[in-house]
């Protein structure tokens, strides 16, 4: 029997999986702002590409999960794009060059540029990202948070509660629709089937607030059951992607 | 935390433990709530049993001197409950802890206690004492208040049964109201919760679906009752497939309770919840008979009632429109003996009537109060299919044995099913 590929086996044994979470969101941090600085689709493609293949090889993620993680994304990206072609301004300046017209609808180079360079710096937020989520274990992540940049715990703890509930949520919602189904109500969207799901989030995390609190959550000084310290790996992942980023930025 | 180890220490980092003091304690606090060698899995893989431990361990690995536990087997599976009450009990044994504990389960709790507080709906004492005092002194009015007493639940499970209806040889030769071919479902790819089952169920007939947790019952009453599609096999309800039908013919043929009973309201108030749909029955008499009188509580949220109630309603609002099915997934849990009762004599007389029942169940008791029929589920298939009519014996009888000691729970121990032991004669 063929079993899904468990992520977080890889979180722990491959190279961006046991990089520290902060090296890897300081990489994504820089890589976005070298995006704002980029104005041609290739630059940012090739970052995507970079993004790709480090998480395919020093991330091990197996090509068809990242591919599901990043279809709807990218799919997304696409859109963007295709939205900034057909509203640019330049299609209305008499100055650009016609590519090609159908009907009232004018398509400039300068429009094409444009939305083409847009659609790229969204592939390639969307293909670090998604490499970011994949190869990260969001407990480790606010480890790194709390124990490393000083984020306050109650903050970071919060967020990570906030983020394990979403699956949950998800569920609820479904029940929630089948239970309009069987009692003779339209099955599609309802906005009291709002009022169910805002119910579960406050018991949720009524629940879950009882629960921190019940162990004492927040009452004194924290300790570490998994300290954390840089290690040689973490420098040279860091080192590896800011070098990426530099020589883009060059080409 | 996902990680079972990093779970537990949760509540030691927050107590500023040393780290070493934590590497120990973890491991032991998991040895003792029963998941020995667990430290490395991930808690949301866990089955229903193994999770209530887990958080056990979080509470015990801080050594606590007052342990409060409020109804800690909350729709586990009995072998699940078992093993939390072998923790209780060994904690008890060891006299490490004062622990509290609120609990409907009065055969496995009252011989657990030293002592016994007992309240009314109102929150008002009724007896406070050593279980056998309180017993012997105020056994009367426990009864009134509808409080469970130790032996109420095998008792309650022959009184009633066996009205003779639903037996295999009256369908035999009709078309069955509900019938499945090699039907299957996959949450996520490769990791099946129902495999390849086959049944045939006839109008009228009364079904308990007992297995452990995580054996696939609440999903196969969804797939019974179109709410799920299969992924493979097929799926008729009264010949159709009731994944196609409209949202009203599915009410006119099926109810369901759902397990969690919040999810399955959909008004802002108690009387508008017990209106919708409503056709032929008087909800004005059924509401009274299940303890929420529309007077009282007909403008009330649903989202206020206790627990207790909430699933009450949500038996109402699925008879409303006289179903010729009726689901109900963990129809007892939270119920105290009036309750159950009520729910118990409610399936009764709809059965009286025609309509088929399908109860999934960790509640034995209820299990053989209601159902000439006991289907048992494990890893998602069915792995035992039998009819238990009227003409079965009192006490354990061979199927009894089966549900009460699934063959995937080898390590069960026979202490919960030794109820008259506090219990004087009556």
């Amino acid at each position: 029997m063929l079993r899904p590929i468990d992520l977080t086996v890889l979180q722990e044994s491959s190279v961006l999986g046991r990089t520290n979470p902060l090296v890897k969101l300081g990489i994504a941090l820089g890589w976005l702002i070298g995006l704002g600085l980029m104005h041609d689709p290739l630059r940012p493609l090739a970052l995507a590409l970079a993004a790709v293949v480090a998480g395919l090889t020093l991330g091990r993620i197996p090509s068809a999960r990242l591919v599901q993680g990043l279809a709807p994304l990218v799919a997304a990206a696409g859109s963007i794009a295709l939205a900034n072609l057909v509203f640019a301004a330049a299609n209305t300046d008499q100055a650009a060059r016609e590519l090609l017209r159908i009907g009232s609808l004018r398509l400039t180079a300068e429009a094409v540029m444009a939305a083409s360079s847009i659609g790229a710096r969204v592939v390639a937020i969307v293909a670090t990202g998604v490499v970011f989520a994949q190869t990260t274990d969001p407990t480790r992540l606010v480890d790194a948070l709390v124990q490393q940049a000083r984020v306050p715990e109650r903050f970071a703890y919060g967020a990570l509660a906030a983020y394990q509930a979403v699956p949950r949520l998800g569920q609820d919602l479904g029940t929630l629709r089948q239970a309009r189904r069987i009692r003779g109500v339209a099955s599609g969207w309802h906005p009291k089937l709002l009022i169910g799901l805002l119910v579960r989030a406050i018991r949720h995390a009524d629940q879950l607030a009882l629960a921190m609190d019940a162990r004492a959550f927040g009452t004194r000084p924290r300790t570490a059951f998994r300290p954390l310290r840089w290690r040689s790996i973490d420098l040279a992942v860091g080192v590896g992607g800011a070098a990426i980023i530099v020589l883009v930025l060059l080409a | 935390m996902d990680r079972v180890a990093d779970d537990v220490a949760f509540g030691l980092e927050n107590r500023g433990w040393p780290l070493e003091a934590m590497r120990e304690a973890v491991p032991a606090a998991l040895a003792d709530a029963g998941l020995p060698g667990f430290e490395r899995r991930r808690g949301s893989r866990l089955s229903g049993g193994e999770q209530q431990r887990l958080a056990l361990a979080g509470v015990l690995a801080a050594r606590p001197s007052v342990l409060v536990a409020d109804e800690p087997t909350a729709n586990l599976d009995p072998s699940g409950a078992a093993a939390i009450f072998e923790v209780f009990a060994r904690i008890k044994a060891a006299g490490e802890a004062t622990l509290v504990l609120v609990e409907h389960h009065a055969d496995v709790a009252w011989p657990l206690a030293d002592l016994v507080l007992a309240l009314d709906g109102n929150g008002t004492l009724i007896a406070v004492g050593p279980p056998a005092k309180v017993l012997a002194r105020s056994r009367k009015r426990l009864v009134e208040a509808g409080i469970w007493l130790p032996g109420d639940a095998a008792s309650m499970a022959k009184s009633g049964r066996g009205s003779g209806t639903g037996s295999a040889g009256d369908w035999a030769g009709r078309a069955p109201l509900v019938e499945t071919r090699d039907l299957r479902y996959a949450y996520e790819r490769g990791r099946p919760v129902v495999r390849d089952v086959h049944l045939r169920i006839g109008a009228g007939e009364r079904v308990a679906l007992v297995g452990p947790n995580g054996s696939g019952k609440s999903t196969l009453l969804r797939l019974l009752s179109g709410l799920l599609r299969p992924s493979g096999g097929i799926v008729r309800l009264n010949g159709r497939d009731p994944g196609r039908l409209s949202a009203g013919r599915l009410a006119r043929l099926a109810g369901f309770v759902f397990q969690d009973p919040e999810l399955g309201f959909i008004e802002n108030t108690v009387a508008d919840e017990a209106a919708v749909g409503l056709e032929s029955r008087s909800i004005d008499e059924l509401m009274l008979r299940l303890g929420l009188p529309l007077d009282s509580f007909g403008t009330r949220s649903p989202y206020r009632l206790s627990g207790g109630e909430q699933r009450r309603l949500s038996v109402a609002t699925a008879l409303a429109r006289s179903p010729s099915l009726l689901l109900l997934d963990e129809p007892t849990f939270g119920q105290d003996r009036r309750g159950w009762e009520a729910i118990a004599q409610i399936i009764d007389e709809l059965v009286e009537t025609g309509t088929t029942v399908i109860a999934a169940t960790h509640d034995l008791a209820f299990a053989r109060r209601i159902a000439t029929r006991h289907i048992e589920m494990g890893d998602g298939w069915i792995v035992a299919d039998e009819q238990v009519g009227a003409e079965a014996p009192a006490g354990l009888s061979a199927t009894d044995q089966a549900i009460a000691d699934p063959v995937s729970q080898p390590h069960r121990k026979p202490r919960t099913r030794s109820p008259k032991r506090t219990s004087p004669p009556c």
